[in-house]
C-alpha cells in the first residue's frame, strides 16, 4: 500500500507549491462595498514589454479599492491556450475580461460567447475588430506603423534598402506592417529587400538579424514592427550602425541603453502603463455603467531619437515611481 | 472477490485514481469563499477540459502505440497543424468540399507517418532523429502553403454548424472518446495489437517468434500519423482556422501525457486508455492552475513537479511488481 501513500503525497506537493506561491491577500475579501475580479490577459507571460502594463493594471485596481486583478496569459504567445484560457474565464464567470489578443479573429468567437454571458470585455494593445468587445485602447496600429516608416525614410534620406522584421498572425503587427509599407511608398528609392518573421522570438529575431546582416552587407536600414530586436542589449551586435540605420517599435529597457550605445535610431514607445491602467479603469466603467464615447482609444505613440531620449527617461522614471 | 489493491494494480485504474485524486484537490482547493458559484467544479469547465484536451488526447493515443513498440514520435504537433493547413486550404482556397477537404488532411497524417516508416524500417535511422526530421517537414510545408497567414474555415462553415445535431465543442471530445475505446479493445484483444507489446518489450525475440517487425512498426507509425491528423482536421473544424503555427510545441506534452498514462520509453509497456487518461490529468491542470491566485509564474514548475512525480510513482510500482 505504500505507492497510495505516495499518491496522495503527489498531490500534496502541488497543493504545497500553490499554498506557497499564492499570498493570503490575493484571495477576494468579502467587504461591503461590490468586489469585481477582472481577468486581464497579456499575449503570453515571456513578453518584456507586458511586465508594465501588469503594474498599471494593478495599481489601477488598488486605487479602485474594489477590484481583483487576475492577470493571467500562456507561457509563450500561443493563441490556442490563449483562447482556452479565455474559455477558462467565462466558465469562472469573472466580472470582466481585459485582453491582448494574438490572433483576434480566432479568439472573436469566444469574446463574443463571453460579453452574450454577460462578461464585458474590452481589448488592448491587439485588438479583436470583429468582435463584440466594447472598447480597445492602444495604438492606431496603421498610424504608428505610417509613422515609424516616415521617420526611418527621412533618416536613410529617401533613398537604399531596408528588410522588416515582424511577427505574422497578429491583428496589430499585420497593421503596422501595412503602415510603415505604406509610408515606404512614397519613396520609390527605398526598396524593401524582405520581410522577416520572427514568431514573436526575441532569440529567433537577433538570430536572423545576424544572418540577413552576412546575406545583405550593405543593407542601408532594419526597420521592426515590434520591440524584439531591442529586448537585448548585444541583439544588433552584428549590425553597422555607420553602414545600417534601426528603426524600431518599443522603448522598454534595455533599449533606450541600445539607443545610448548608437546602435538604434528610432524608436516608437508605447502607453505599456496604460495598456492595463485605463483596461482595468475601461471595465470599472462598464460595471458602473458609463459606456466610452468612442470604441477606439487611441494611446498614441512617442517618437525617441537620440535628441530626446533623456527627456522621454525622466518621464518613464516619473510613471515608474507614481 | 477482488482486493482494492489488485485492482488499483491495473495500470489505468490508477491512472485514474490519480486523475480524481487530481479533481478532488482542485475542487477542495478552488472552493469559492464568497457565495460564487465553484469556479472548477462546474459542467460547462468540465467540457472545456474535455474539449482542449481531446486534441492532446487523440494524437497521444498514436503516440502511446509508438511508445509501447519502442520508438517515439516527435511530428504530432506538426502534423496537427499540417494537416489543419491542408484541410483549411482546400475547404477555402480550392473550393473543394467539406468531405474532400477532410480527406486531403486525412491524407497528410497517412503520408507523414509513412515518411517516418521508411525512415524507420528500411532506411533504419533511430526513430527520434526519423520524426525530427518529419516535424520540421511538416511544420515548414504548413507555413510555405499559409505564407504565414491563416485560413478562415469558419467564414464557409454553415452558420451554427452542427455536426450529428451536437455543439461543434462536442466533437472532439466525442471523437477521443471512441478512438481510446476502440484502439483499447485493439491493443489489447487482437493479436496484432499484443505484436506491438511484443515488439517493444524485446525486438528481437519478437522477430524470432514470427513477428512481422518490419510491418508492425510501419503500421505504428502510419496510425499515429493518422491519428494526429484527426486531431488536426478537428482542431481546425471546430477552432475555424488552419494556421501553420497551432500546435507548437505540442509533442512533448503529447509524449508525456502517454508516460504519465503509464507509458514506459523503453517500450514493451503503456495503454492508449492511459495515454487519453494522462492527458485529462494534464487538461485539469492546464485549467485549474491558472485559477490559483498568485500562481501566474509557477504553473510550469507545478506541472513539472506532476509528472516527475507520477513517473517515480510508476517506476516504484513497476519495480515492485517485478
Amino acid at each position: 500500500m505504500k505507492w497510495r501513500s505516495s499518491a496522495l503525497a503527489l498531490w500534496i506537493a502541488p497543493a504545497l507549491l500553490a499554498v506557497a506561491c499564492s499570498s493570503p491577500g490575493t484571495r477576494p475579501q468579502t467587504t461591503g462595498q461590490t468586489k469585481y475580479r477582472f481577468a486581464v490577459m497579456p499575449k503570453s507571460l515571456d513578453i518584456p514589454v507586458f511586465n508594465y502594463a501588469k503594474i498599471g493594471a494593478e495599481r489601477q485596481a488598488k486605487a479602485l479599492g474594489n477590484v481583483e486583478v487576475i492577470w493571467r496569459a500562456p507561457d509563450t504567445a500561443d493563441q490556442l491556450r490563449q483562447k482556452e484560457m479565455l474559455e477558462s474565464f467565462i466558465t469562472q464567470k469573472v466580472d470582466g475580461i481585459a485582453i491582448s489578443c494574438t490572433n483576434g479573429d480566432f479568439l472573436t468567437e469566444t469574446i463574443n460567447r463571453a460579453v452574450d454571458a454577460g462578461i464585458p470585455v474590452v481589448t488592448w494593445d491587439a485588438d479583436a475588430p470583429k468582435s463584440k468587445r466594447t472598447a480597445y485602447y492602444g495604438v492606431d496600429d496603421l498610424a504608428a506603423g505610417k509613422i515609424l516608416g516616415e521617420e526611418a525614410a527621412k533618416l536613410l534620406g529617401g533613398k537604399g534598402t531596408v528588410a522588416l522584421i515582424t511577427s505574422m498572425g497578429a491583428y496589430n503587427l499585420q497593421r503596422r506592417l501595412e503602415g510603415v509599407q505604406e509610408s515606404l511608398k512614397k519613396y520609390p528609392e527605398i526598396k524593401v529587400v524582405e520581410v522577416f518573421d520572427i514568431k514573436e522570438d526575441s532569440v529567433r529575431c537577433v538570430e536572423i538579424i545576424a544572418t540577413a546582416t552576412n546575406k545583405y552587407p550593405n543593407l542601408s536600414g532594419w526597420i521592426a514592427v515590434g520591440g524584439w530586436p531591442v529586448f537585448t542589449r548585444n541583439g544588433l551586435d552584428p549590425v553597422d550602425p555607420k553602414r545600417t540605420k534601426f528603426a524600431s517599435f518599443d522603448t522598454i529597457p534595455p533599449a533606450p541603453d541600445v539607443m545610448r550605445a548608437g546602435k538604434v535610431q528610432i524608436l516608437l514607445g508605447q502607453k505599456y502603463f496604460g495598456w492595463g491602467s485605463e483596461a482595468v479603469r475601461l471595465l470599472a466603467d462598464i460595471k458602473a455603467g458609463k459606456l466610452p464615447p468612442n470604441p477606439i482609444i487611441d494611446s498614441g505613440v512617442d517618437v525617441v531619437t537620440p535628441a530626446n531620449l533623456d527627456q522621454y527617461l525622466a518621464e518613464w522614471a516619473r510613471l515608474e515611481k507614481e | 472477490m477482488i482486493s482494492l489493491a489488485r485492482v488499483l494494480k491495473v495500470r489505468e485504474v490508477s491512472t485514474l485514481a490519480i486523475l480524481l485524486l487530481e479533481v478532488a484537490f482542485f475542487a477542495w482547493y478552488l472552493w469559492p469563499e464568497d457565495g460564487r458559484s465553484h469556479p472548477f467544479l462546474n459542467g460547462g469547465n468540465a467540457l472545456l477540459i474535455f474539449k482542449y484536451s481531446a486534441i492532446y488526447g487523440i494524437a497521444a493515443i498514436g503516440a502511446a502505440m509508438v511508445i509501447i513498440s519502442g520508438g517515439v514520435d516527435l511530428s504530432p504537433g506538426a502534423v496537427i497543424a499540417l494537416s489543419g493547413v491542408v484541410t483549411g486550404h482546400l475547404f477555402v482556397n480550392s473550393g473543394m468540399g467539406l468531405g474532400t477537404s477532410v480527406g486531403g488532411g486525412l491524407l497528410v497524417g497517412l503520408l507523414a507517418g509513412a515518411v517516418s516508416a521508411i525512415l524507420v524500417v528500411p532506411v533504419r535511422l533511430p526513430p527520434f532523429i526519423a520524426t525530427l526530421g518529419v516535424m520540421g517537414i511538416a511544420r515548414g510545408l504548413a507555413f510555405i502553403i499559409t505564407e504565414g497567414r491563416y485560413f478562415d474555415v469558419s467564414s464557409k462553415m454553415p452558420g451554427g454548424w452542427q455536426p450529428m445535431g451536437m455543439p461543434a465543442g462536442w466533437v472532439t471530445p466525442l471523437v477521443m472518446v471512441v478512438l481510446a475505446a476502440l484502439f483499447q479493445v485493439f491493443m489489447k484483444g487482437f493479436q496484432w495489437g499484443r505484436a506491438i507489446f511484443a515488439l517493444g518489450g524485446n525486438e528481437t525475440a519478437a522477430l524470432f517468434s514470427g513477428i512481422p517487425v518490419g510491418r508492425v512498426k510501419t503500421f505504428v507509425y502510419v496510425v499515429a500519423g493518422l491519428l494526429a491528423s484527426i486531431a488536426g482536421v478537428l482542431l481546425t473544424l471546430v477552432q475555424g482556422q488552419g494556421k501553420a503555427d497551432l500546435a507548437t510545441g505540442y509533442e512533448l506534452d503529447i509524449i508525456a501525457s502517454a508516460v504519465v498514462g503509464g507509458a514506459s520509453l523503453s517500450g514493451g509497456r503503456g495503454s492508449v486508455l492511459g495515454a487519453v487518461l494522462g492527458t485529462l490529468i494534464f487538461g485539469v491542470l492546464r485549467n485549474a492552475l491558472p485559477q490559483i491566485p498568485g500562481a501566474t509564474f509557477y504553473d510550469r514548475l507545478i506541472v513539472g513537479v506532476v509528472v516527475v512525480g507520477i513517473v517515480v510513482m510508476d517506476q516504484l510500482i513497476a519495480k515492485k511488481g517485478s
